[in-house]
C-alpha cells in the first residue's frame, strides 16, 4: 500500500531536529572511537588472560599430582611393610628419613596412635586437616590443597587399615605458584600493551575517518568566505553521497548568485538607459523653460524634481542591491583621513568645522575611497535634511578603531528610533517635505559593515540638542 | 570652428536627447549608432572628442576605443550603464581618458570635455619642448622622445606627464593629479590616475613592471624621476 502524499519539504524542515541528550559531557568522535577500540581490546585480552591462566594452572597442578601420586604410592608401599610388634618409634623414624622425597615433599607416618614426621617443624600431624584425617581414617585415600605458613601444599593421605597405619605426604606447590605469578605478570603486561596499542590504532583510525570531514569543513569555509568555485574532489567513496550533495549545493549556490548578479546587472542597464534619455531631454527642456507658458513651467519643475529623486532612488537601489546579491567588493586604498575629509566636504560644497585629534591626523586609512565618500556625503545630507545641517565633523581614535562623528544641532534621534533609523526606507514620523530616498543611512550601514566597521547614532556630545552619527572603522596595523 | 563631438550610442533615444543637450552647450555633435559607422566617420573627418557607449552591438566599446587609440590621440569618454569596476578599468585600459556612468547630466559631461580640451600647461609656453634628463617632452605634438625614440601619447597622458614634470621630482598625490588633470570638482575615483600611469609606463619605461622614470611613492602618490 502506498501512502498518499509525502510530507511536504517545508513541513519537514519546520520540524526542529531534536538534539541528542548527553548525560556525560559530549565527547569528540575521535575520542569515542579510540575509547571503543581500547575497551574492546581490554575485554578480549582480559578474557584471553583469564583462560590462559586457568588452563595453565590446571595443567601444572594435574601434572604435579600425577607425578606425586606415583611416588606417594611407592613410599606408601614401604610403610605398608611395617608390622605390629617390632615397629618401634626408632624404626619409624628411620623409615621416614629413608623415604624418597624429591621436590621437598614432607612425609608423615601414622602408626597406631603414633605420628612420625620427617621434619616436624615444617610439617607434622597438627597441620593435617581434620577432614583429610577423617577421610583417611574411614579407609579412603584423599588429597587436599591448602597453605601452611603461607606455603601452598598438596597433601595426600593413604590409609592402611590392616595394620592401623596411614601415610601422608605434603608436596609443596611453591614453584607452581611462582610460575603462575610470573605468568600473571606477563599476561597483565601484554594486556596493558595491547590495550594501549588498540587505543593508538583507534586514534589513528579515527583520524583517518575524520580527515575527509576536515576537507569538507575546509571547503565549506572557503565557500562561506566567498570562493564559490570550491568543490570537493577525491573524497573517500564511503562519503560519496555527502560530497556529491555538497558539490550540488555549491553549484546551485554559485549559479544562483551568478544569476542574481546578472539580473542586477541587467536591471541596472535597463533602468539607467531610459533615465539617461530622460535626464538629457530634461536638460534640453530646462534650457528653453522661459519659452514655455507658466503652467507648463510648473509641470516641468515637478517632473524635474521627481526625475532627480527617481534618479537618486535608482542609483541607491542599484548600489544596495549589490550587497543583497553579494557582489559588493571593496577596492582598498591607503589614504590620509584628514585630507580625505577636507576633499569630501569641499566636493559636497559644505562649510563645516572639521576637528581632527592630533593622534589621528597622520593616520592612513585602508578603505574604499568611493564608498567612504558616499558614507560621508550621505551623513552630511542626512544632517542637512533632518538636523538643520552638520555643524561639526570630528575624527578621533577609540581603541583600535577610528571614529568619524558627524554632529548636527537638530531635534536629535529618539531613543526608540536609534536602531531602526538605519533600516531601509525608514524616515521618521514627520518627513513631509523632506527629500531623499530613505536608503541613505542603510547604504551607510552596508558600506561601513563591508569595511569591518559599525555605525551608530547618539546624543550630541556635551548634551545639547542634536544628533551625532558615529562611523567606526578599523585602522590598519601600523607597519 | 566649434568643437566637434562624435557620439557613438546604439540607443536612439539617448543619442537624440544627448545630441540636443550637447548642442545647447555649444558643441557640434555628430552621431554614429555603431562602432563600424563611427570608424568610417572618424576616418573621413576626425572629431575633437569621442563619446563611446560600452554596450555597442558589433564592435563593442572597448574594441572601438582600442582601434581609435591606435590611429589617434583624440580624447575619449567612455559611457557605461554599469558601475562594475571591471567595466570601468577595462575601458580605461582600452585607452579612454575618462568615463561617466549613466544617467549623468549633459552639463557634467560638458565640463569634463572642457577639462580634457584645456590647453596643456607648460612651465613656459614659449618653450616648444621640455627636456628632463633622458626625456624630451613635446606637448604640442603629444610626443615624447626617450633615448632618441619617438613615442606618441594621448592628450591626457601628456597632461599627466607635464604635471609630474612641472613639479621637477616632487611627489604628487593621486588627488592632486585628479584635480589638475581631470578637473577640480572631481572627487573619489583614483583608478583614473592609476590606469593612466600604468599606460604611460608601458609606453616610456624600459621595464614597466620595474619603473625607473615614473615612481610610486607608497601612501603618497607618484613622482617623475629625472
Amino acid at each position: 500500500m502506498r501512502h498518499s502524499g509525502a510530507p511536504s519539504p517545508s513541513s519537514r524542515s519546520d520540524r526542529p531536529r531534536r538534539p541528542r541528550r548527553w548525560i556525560l559531557p559530549r565527547l569528540t568522535l575521535r575520542f569515542r572511537v579510540s575509547l571503543l577500540f581500547g575497551l574492546g581490546a581490554l575485554m578480549v585480552t582480559v578474557a584471553l588472560s583469564l583462560i590462559t591462566h586457568e588452563l595453565t594452572r590446571d595443567n601444572l597442578l594435574s601434572r604435579r599430582e600425577e607425578i606425586s601420586l606415583a611416588r606417594v604410592f611407592f613410599n606408601a608401599i614401604q610403610v605398608s611393610r611395617l608390622s605390629g610388634e617390632e615397629t618401634t618409634e626408632e624404626r619409624l623414624r628411620e623409615l621416614v628419613q629413608d623415604l624418597y622425597t624429591p621436590l621437598g615433599a614432607r612425609p608423615v607416618i601414622r602408626f597406631g596412635e603414633q605420628w612420625i614426621s620427617a621434619n616436624p617443624v615444617e610439617f607434622s600431624e597438627p597441620q593435617i586437616r581434620q577432614s583429610l584425617k577423617d577421610s583417611v581414617a574411614a579407609g579412603v585415600a584423599a588429597q587436599m590443597r591448602y597453605a601452611v605458613n603461607e606455603t601452598p601444599f598438596m597433601v595426600i593421605g593413604l590409609p592402611y587399615p590392616q595394620i592401623n597405619a596411614a601415610y601422608y605426604e605434603a608436596v609443596p606447590l611453591t614453584d607452581i605458584d611462582d610460575t603462575l605469578s610470573a605468568l600473571r605478570i606477563t599476561l597483565l603486561t601484554s594486556s596493558a600493551i595491547t590495550v594501549l596499542l588498540a587505543i593508538g590504532i583507534g586514534i589513528w583510525a579515527a583520524q583517518r575517518t575524520v580527515r575527509p570531514l576536515a576537507d569538507i569543513g575546509e571547503a565549506a569555509e572557503a565557500i562561506a568566505a566567498g570562493d564559490l568555485s570550491t568543490r570537493l574532489e577525491g573524497i573517500d567513496p564511503d562519503l560519496e553521497r555527502l560530497s556529491r550533495s555538497f558539490n550540488q549545493m555549491a553549484s546551485a549556490l554559485e549559479e544562483r548568485i551568478e544569476r542574481d548578479a546578472r539580473f542586477a546587472s541587467n536591471v541596472s542597464h535597463e533602468l539607467r538607459s531610459p533615465l539617461m534619455a530622460l535626464t538629457a531631454s530634461m536638460e534640453v527642456l530646462n534650457h528653453r523653460k522661459s519659452e514655455l507658458p507658466e503652467r507648463s513651467q510648473t509641470a516641468l519643475n515637478l517632473i524635474a524634481s521627481d526625475l532627480e529623486h527617481f534618479k537618486q532612488l535608482v542609483t541607491d537601489l542599484l548600489e544596495i542591491s549589490r550587497y543583497d546579491v553579494g557582489v559588493a567588493a571593496l577596492e582598498l586604498e591607503e589614504f590620509n583621513i584628514a585630507e580625505f575629509l577636507q576633499q569630501a566636504l569641499r566636493a559636497g560644497g559644505y562649510d563645516v568645522k572639521v576637528a581632527i585629534s592630533k593622534d589621528v591626523s597622520e593616520v592612513m586609512l585602508r578603505a574604499d575611497r568611493r564608498r567612504l565618500a558616499q558614507v560621508i556625503a550621505n551623513l552630511l545630507e542626512n544632517a542637512e535634511q533632518y538636523g538643520g545641517g552638520a555643524v561639526e565633523v570630528r575624527v578621533e581614535r577609540a581603541g583600535p578603531m577610528l571614529e568619524i562623528h558627524v554632529i548636527d544641532e537638530g531635534p536629535g534621534v529618539a531613543k526608540a528610533d536609534q536602531k531602526v533609523i538605519f533600516d531601509r526606507f525608514f524616515r521618521g514620523k514627520d518627513h513631509s517635505g523632506v527629500a531623499g530616498t530613505g536608503l541613505g543611512l542603510a547604504l551607510v550601514t552596508e558600506h561601513v559593515k563591508l569595511h569591518g566597521g559599525s555605525v551608530r547614532v547618539q546624543g550630541r556630545p556635551g548634551g545639547g540638542r542634536g544628533a551625532c552619527f558615529v562611523v567606526s572603522l578599523p585602522t590598519p596595523v601600523e607597519s | 570652428m566649434p568643437t566637434r563631438i562624435l557620439t557613438v550610442e546604439d540607443d536612439e533615444r539617448i543619442r537624440t536627447s544627448l545630441k540636443m543637450a550637447l548642442e545647447d552647450e555649444g558643441w557640434d555633435v555628430e552621431e554614429a549608432q555603431n562602432g563600424e559607422a563611427a570608424l568610417l566617420k572618424f576616418r573621413g573627418n576626425p572629431a575633437d572628442v569621442v563619446l563611446i557607449d560600452i554596450g555597442l552591438p558589433g564592435i563593442d566599446g572597448f574594441e572601438l576605443c582600442r582601434t581609435l587609440r591606435r590611429i589617434s590621440s583624440v580624447p575619449i569618454v567612455m559611457i557605461t550603464a554599469r558601475e562594475d569596476t571591471h567595466d570601468v578599468v577595462a575601458g580605461l585600459e582600452a585607452g579612454a581618458d575618462d568615463y561617466l556612468t549613466k544617467p549623468f547630466a549633459p552639463k557634467e559631461l560638458s565640463a569634463r570635455i572642457r577639462a580634457m580640451l584645456r590647453r596643456v600647461r607648460t612651465v613656459d609656453p614659449a618653450l616648444r619642448s621640455l627636456i628632463l634628463g633622458q626625456l624630451d617632452i613635446v606637448p604640442e605634438e603629444n610626443v615624447v622622445y626617450i633615448r632618441g625614440e619617438r613615442i606618441a601619447v594621448s592628450k591626457t597622458e601628456m597632461r599627466l606627464l607635464t604635471e609630474l614634470a612641472s613639479e621637477s621630482g616632487a611627489t604628487l598625490s593621486r588627488e592632486e593629479l585628479l584635480e589638475r588633470v581631470w578637473g577640480l570638482d572631481y572627487f573619489g575615483d583614483s583608478r583614473l590616475v592609476d590606469v593612466h600611469i600604468r599606460r604611460l609606463r608601458t609606453k616610456i619605461e624600459r621595464d614597466p613592471a620595474n619603473p625607473q622614470l615614473i615612481l610610486t611613492v607608497r601612501r603618497q602618490g607618484y613622482k617623475l624621476q629625472t
